[in-house]
């Protein structure tokens, strides 16, 4: 009891599955910075969370407009500055001036209610 | 050679719809399905990626299918026909010319369709020295910022010595200001804009458009019409702040054409007698001051307070 009182406290829910239709994705802005910091997608079932910063240039964020992580087909997370494309699983850049560079990956954890969660010392060590 | 500067630009893009209405959200107007212009005519043409009557597009993705360059005269025209014995100039059914150039951009060649239809500089009263009108305020709340001109085209280039050599010895642009290792700014011969290109050293992968823009009547309309961007949901690159190199003022969004999209104004010109720098690059060269969007906000909440 005391155990799982503490974990929620060092969490903080982001959400349910169910807030995401298939092949979407969502910025998340946790300080209310005005800019989101990491970003969630949901495709074949699977949510995948990478920090939102373009390998290009280390400092900048992907979408034209929030949310907009994801190409026409969602079949890519897209970076508009310069049109690099990363794949969903694993964030690899296989088109644009980052090739072959990779999205960080964000650690999040989906409980058996489908939330989803992100560990506070992970806000920390992110930098989210 | 009397070319003026970019016409227009041809995109085949993945999203069309939503390139269309980042288009009219920037503040182009629509002039028929697939032609969004500027207050005097020049533009870009948005059609889908596949569409049949768009040039091949490059290997590495870029969405920019071909740059058309505005020129002065059927005489330019002839004289570019001339030049270009060594490759394929082909001759559109509009009487526009269109071939590849050494990095393999397409490029096309029209009697510019560019009008004198554009607004008065922003005015500036100092000490002195004014210039708006007799009780004219400089700026309400209802200024709509209305896009004036096609500017300048920003590429990624394999080779940015050739790409100089190319634009200097086979279509007359005169090199204003270098960035050391990186690449010039260059200026058609019948303008005096700082540039209307700009090159940038880049792997061979990466070969395509970093940035194209549009004139904006003065640095009040760039910061309104970023503003209203930001307002709209769209997401700031850099800016708005003031390029060194040209003084032109800036703010860049990203877009749906694969690369960023940018406001500008009050560019430098220049003629003959200028003597180019160079400089290396780096954000204490590349900008005089870099500023960055806030919401609206004002002392005291929202009203009277001492
Ligand atoms: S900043 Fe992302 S591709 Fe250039
Ligand atoms: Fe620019």
């Amino acid at each position: 009891m005391v155990q799982s009182l503490k974990l929620t406290m060092n969490k903080i829910l982001l959400g349910v599955i169910d807030d995401f239709a298939e092949e979407q994705a969502k910025g998340f802005d946790l300080n209310h910075s005005g800019s989101d910091t990491f970003f969630i997608v949901r495709s074949k079932n699977k949510l995948f969370a990478y920090k939102d910063s373009c390998p290009h240039y280390g400092d900048t964020t992907l979408p034209w407009k929030r949310h907009h992580y994801l190409n026409n087909v969602a079949e890519y997370i897209v970076c508009a500055a310069h049109g690099a494309l990363f794949q969903i699983e694993n964030g690899k850049c296989i088109q644009g001036p980052c090739l072959g560079q990779k999205l960080t990956k964000v650690p999040i954890e989906i409980s058996e209610q489908n939330e989803i969660w992100i560990d506070q010392t992970i806000i920390k060590e992110f930098n989210l | 050679m009397n070319i003026i500067g970019p016409d227009k630009l041809i995109w085949g893009v993945e999203d069309l719809a939503a390139a269309k209405q980042f288009a009219v959200d920037y503040g182009l107007t629509p002039q028929n399905e697939h032609y969004y212009s500027a207050l005097d005519g020049t533009g870009i043409e948005i059609r889908a990626k596949d569409d049949k009557s768009l040039p091949a597009g490059l290997t590495t993705g870029s969405m920019l299918r071909k740059t058309v360059y505005g020129v002065k005269d059927q005489a330019t025209l002839d004289a570019i026909k001339a030049e270009f014995t060594d490759r394929e100039v082909k001759v559109l059914a509009d009487g526009s010319l269109e071939l590849v150039d050494d990095m393999g951009f397409v490029l096309g060649f029209q009697i510019t369709i560019r009008t004198t239809n554009t607004e008065k500089a922003e005015r500036v009263n100092a000490p002195g020295d004014v210039n708006r009108e007799i009780n004219q305020p400089g700026v309400t709340k209802t200024d709509v910022p209305r896009v004036q001109s096609l500017s300048h085209v920003v590429y990624f280039v394999p080779d940015s010595v050739i790409a100089e050599a190319f634009f200097a010895n086979r279509l007359g642009f005169v090199t204003t200001d270098r960035f050391t290792g990186v690449g010039p700014f260059m200026r058609p011969a019948a303008t005096q804009d700082h540039h209307t290109i700009f090159f940038i050293q880049a792997p061979a992968f990466m070969q395509g458009c970093e940035h194209f823009t549009f004139h904006m009547a003065g640095p009040t309309d760039v910061v309104q019409a970023g503003t209203n961007m930001v307002n709209k949901g769209y997401q700031s690159f850099w800016g708005p702040g003031r390029h060194l190199f040209g003084s032109n003022w800036f703010w860049y969004f990203k877009s749906p054409f694969g690369c960023n999209m940018e406001y500008d104004a009050d560019m430098d010109q220049h003629d003959e007698s200028w003597q180019g720098r160079e400089a290396m690059i780096g954000p204490d060269n590349s900008q005089a001051f870099l500023l960055q969007y806030r919401e609206k906000w004002a002392p005291g909440p929202g009203g009277p307070k001492p």
